[in-house]
C-alpha cells in the first residue's frame, strides 16, 4: 500500500484552495474599505459637513457586514493547517506559527476592539477621538493581513530558518529575518493595496448605481469622487508591487517566473516576447497558438536587455543533480537518525539545500522510499522527478494574465472615472456609470487569480524548495476529506449568499440617514446637468 | 503648561516617526513606502472631496449670477 495517497492530497489541497478563495472574496473589502472610510471621516471632522459623516456611518455599515462574514470564513482556516496539512504544521510549525499566533491577537483583540469602538461609538467619543479609533481599525485589519502574508512568503522563500536534523523541522532563526523578509514586503504591499482597489471599485460602483437612479446624489457624488481618485492611485501601486513581485520571482523562484510567461525554453533576448496569449499543453511541454509582443518579456522580467530567463525545460535538466543530492541527503539523515554518527551528519550538511528534491523523489522510489533506491534506478527516478518541479503551466500563465488584463481595465476605469469626476461630467455619461457598475466583482476576481498564480505557480512545493506538497498532508481517509469538503462548500456558500443578500439589501436602501441629516441638497452641477 | 507639553507630545511624535522612516525605510523600504503611499491616497482622496465642495460651491455661486 502506498504511504502517500494522491487523491487525498489532491482533496485536502482543493478543500485548501477552496477556503481561502471563499475567504478572500470578504478579505480585500476589508482591507480596503478601512482606509476609505478613515479618508472619509478626515474630510468630515475637517469641514464638519454631515454628508460625509453619512458616507462614513453608510459605508461602515456595508463594511460591517463583510467584516463579520470574513472573520468567520477566516476562522477555518487555520484550523485546516493542524487536521488536514499535519506533516507541514509539523515540518514548519515554527515559522509560520508565530506570524499566525500575532496574527490571532492582532484580529482579535486589537481590530475586533476597534471595530466595536468604530461602530458604536459615534455618540460616545469625540470627533478627533473617533477619527483615530477608525485609523486603529484600517491599521488592525492590515497589519492582520500583514503577518499572514510573513508567513506565506516564509513558505515562498524561507528566510530567517534553517533545517534542524535532529528534530527534522524548520527551526526558526531570526524574527527580523522573517519579518522583513523582501517577498514578504512586497507581497503584503500588493495584497493590501489590491484591497484598497477593490473598496474603490465597490464604493465606485455603487455610487454609480445612485447616480443612474437620480437618488441620494450628493451622497452618491462624493462618494464616486473619492473611491475614483483612491482606486487610481491604489491600481499604480498594484502594478508596481507586481512587477517588484515578478523580480522577486525571477531570483527566487525561476519555474514560477517561467510559468507564469509560458517559457519553455530559455529566452533569446532582446527579442523575445512577452506572450499575450497561448494554449500551453504541460503534457507535451509546449504551447499553441503563442500572440506575442517582441522585445517585452526580457525587460518586463530582468530589467534589463541582454539577460536570458530560463526556461523550463532547461530547469529541469538543472535540476536533476539537485534530485541526485538531495537523495544523497535524505539517505545520510536516515542513516544518522539511526547511527548519530559525525560522518553521516556531514554528508548530510554538503547536500541539505537538495533535501526538497531528495523529498520529491520519493513519489518514484521503490516503496515511496528513497534509500531504498539501487544505484542503477537512480537515473530513471531522477528522470522520472524531473518533470514534477514545474506547477501547472496551463493554470499559472492563465490566471496570471486575467489578474493583469484585469488589472489594466482598472486603470483605464479609474482615470476615466477620475476626469469625469474632476471635470464634473459624471451624469451625462450613463453608460460609463453601467460599466462602474458592473465591474464591482471584478477586483475581487482579479486577487482570487492573483492567488491562484502565486499559491499555484509554487507548486509542487509547500515551502519552497523544502517541503513537497504531497508531503504536507495528514494521511486522512477519502471519506473523511469528501465530508469536510462538502461541509465547508456548504457552509461557505451559505456565507456568500448571505453577504450578497445583505449587501444588496441595504445598498439598495441607501444612506436612509442622509436624507434627514443633509446638508448641501444635490450638488449644483449635477443639478443643472440633471435638468 | 499645557502648551509646552502639547509641544512635548508632537516633539515625541516627531522623533518617532523619523526614526520609523529611518528604520523600517533600510529594513523594509516597501513597508515604508506603504505608510507613506496610503496615507498619500487618503489624503488625496480628501482633497478630491474637498475640491468637489469647492466646485459644487462656485457651481451655486455663479447659477446665481
Amino acid at each position: 500500500m502506498d504511504l502517500i495517497n494522491p487523491a487525498v492530497v489532491d482533496l485536502s489541497r482543493f478543500q485548501f484552495a477552496l477556503t481561502a478563495l471563499y475567504h478572500f472574496m470578504f478579505v480585500p473589502l476589508t482591507l480596503g474599505l478601512t482606509f476609505m472610510l478613515a479618508a472619509m471621516e478626515t474630510v468630515y471632522v475637517v469641514t464638519g459637513r454631515q454628508v460625509y459623516k453619512d458616507m462614513a456611518l453608510f459605508w461602515g455599515k456595508l463594511f460591517g457586514i463583510n467584516f463579520a462574514l470574513g472573520v468567520a470564513t477566516g476562522l477555518t482556516m487555520e484550523f485546516e493547517f493542524g487536521t488536514n496539512w499535519s506533516m507541514y504544521s509539523r515540518f514548519f510549525g515554527d515559522m509560520f506559527g508565530t506570524p499566525l499566533a500575532i496574527e490571532g491577537l492582532m484580529a482579535f483583540f486589537m481590530e475586533s476592539t476597534f471595530v466595536g469602538l468604530m461602530f458604536f461609538g459615534w455618540d460616545r467619543l469625540s470627533k478627533p477621538a473617533h477619527l483615530a479609533i477608525t485609523y486603529l481599525v484600517a491599521l488592525g485589519s492590515n497589519l492582520s493581513a500583514l503577518w499572514i502574508l510573513v508567513a506565506n512568503a516564509s513558505m515562498n522563500v524561507p528566510h530567517g530558518a534553517h533545517f534542524d536534523p535532529e528534530t527534522l523541522r524548520m527551526t526558526f532563526d531570526s524574527f527580523v529575518g522573517v519579518v522583513f523578509n523582501p517577498d514578504a514586503q512586497a507581497k503584503f504591499v500588493h495584497t493590501s493595496v489590491a484591497g484598497y482597489v477593490a473598496a474603490s471599485m465597490f464604493v465606485m460602483g455603487i455610487s454609480a448605481f445612485y447616480l443612474l437612479r437620480r437618488e441620494h446624489r450628493a451622497f452618491a457624488a462624493r462618494s464616486f469622487r473619492m473611491a475614483a481618485l483612491f482606486g487610481i492611485f491604489s491600481t499604480v501601486a498594484v502594478i508596481t508591487l507586481g512587477d517588484v513581485l515578478g523580480r522577486l520571482d525571477y531570483e527566487h523562484q525561476p519555474t514560477k517566473i517561467a510559468a507564469i510567461e509560458g517559457l519553455w525554453h530559455t529566452s533569446k533576448p532582446p527579442y523575445e516576447p512577452w506572450i499575450v496569449a497561448a494554449l500551453p499543453n504541460d503534457a507535451k511541454q509546449e504551447s499553441s497558438f503563442e500572440i506575442g509582443v517582441p522585445f517585452v518579456l526580457t525587460p518586463l522580467i530582468t530589467h534589463s536587455f541582454d539577460t536570458p530567463i530560463t526556461g523550463m525545460i532547461e530547469l529541469e535538466d538543472a535540476a536533476a543533480p539537485r534530485i541526485a543530492s538531495g537523495i544523497t541527503a535524505i539517505s545520510a539523515l536516515r542513516r544518522y537518525e539511526e547511527s548519530h554518527l559525525g560522518a553521516d551528519l556531514e554528508v548530510f550538511h554538503a547536500h541539505q539545500n537538495d533535501m526538497g528534491y531528495g523529498l520529491l523523489a520519493t513519489r518514484h522510489a521503490p516503496n515511496q522510499d528513497v534509500t531504498a533506491i539501487a544505484p542503477e534506478q537512480l537515473q530513471s527516478v531522477i528522470e522520472q522527478t524531473k518533470p514534477d518541479i514545474l506547477p501547472n503551466v496551463f493554470v499559472t500563465f492563465w490566471s496570471f494574465r486575467i489578474m493583469v488584463f484585469l488589472g489594466v481595465f482598472f486603470f483605464v476605469l479609474f482615470a476615466m472615472a477620475s476626469y469625469l469626476s474632476l471635470k464634473n461630467q459624471l451624469e451625462r455619461n450613463r453608460l460609463f456609470l453601467k460599466l462602474c457598475m458592473w465591474s464591482i466583482p471584478l477586483p475581487v476576481l482579479a486577487t482570487e487569480f492573483g492567488w491562484i498564480t502565486a499559491e499555484g505557480g509554487r507548486q509542487p512545493w509547500t515551502v519552497f524548495e523544502r517541503l513537497p506538497t504531497f508531503m504536507s498532508a495528514s494521511t486522512h481517509s477519502m471519506s473523511y476529506m469528501l465530508f469536510s469538503l462538502a461541509g465547508f462548500t456548504m457552509l461557505y456558500s451559505i456565507f456568500i449568499a448571505v453577504e450578497l443578500y445583505l449587501m444588496f439589501k441595504f445598498a439598495r436602501l441607501g444612506p436612509e440617514a442622509h436624507h434627514q441629516h443633509d446638508d448641501g441638497a444635490d450638488p449644483a452641477h449635477l443639478s443643472v446637468v440633471a435638468h | 503648561m499645557i502648551i509646552l507639553l502639547r509641544f512635548a507630545g508632537l516633539g515625541l511624535a516627531l522623533v518617532v516617526a523619523l526614526l520609523f522612516a529611518v528604520f523600517v525605510g533600510d529594513q523594509g523600504p516597501w513597508y515604508f513606502a506603504w505608510a507613506v503611499g496610503t496615507v498619500m491616497i487618503i489624503l488625496v482622496a480628501a482633497a478630491g472631496a474637498v475640491l468637489f465642495d469647492a466646485q459644487d460651491g462656485r457651481d451655486t455661486s455663479q447659477e446665481e449670477f
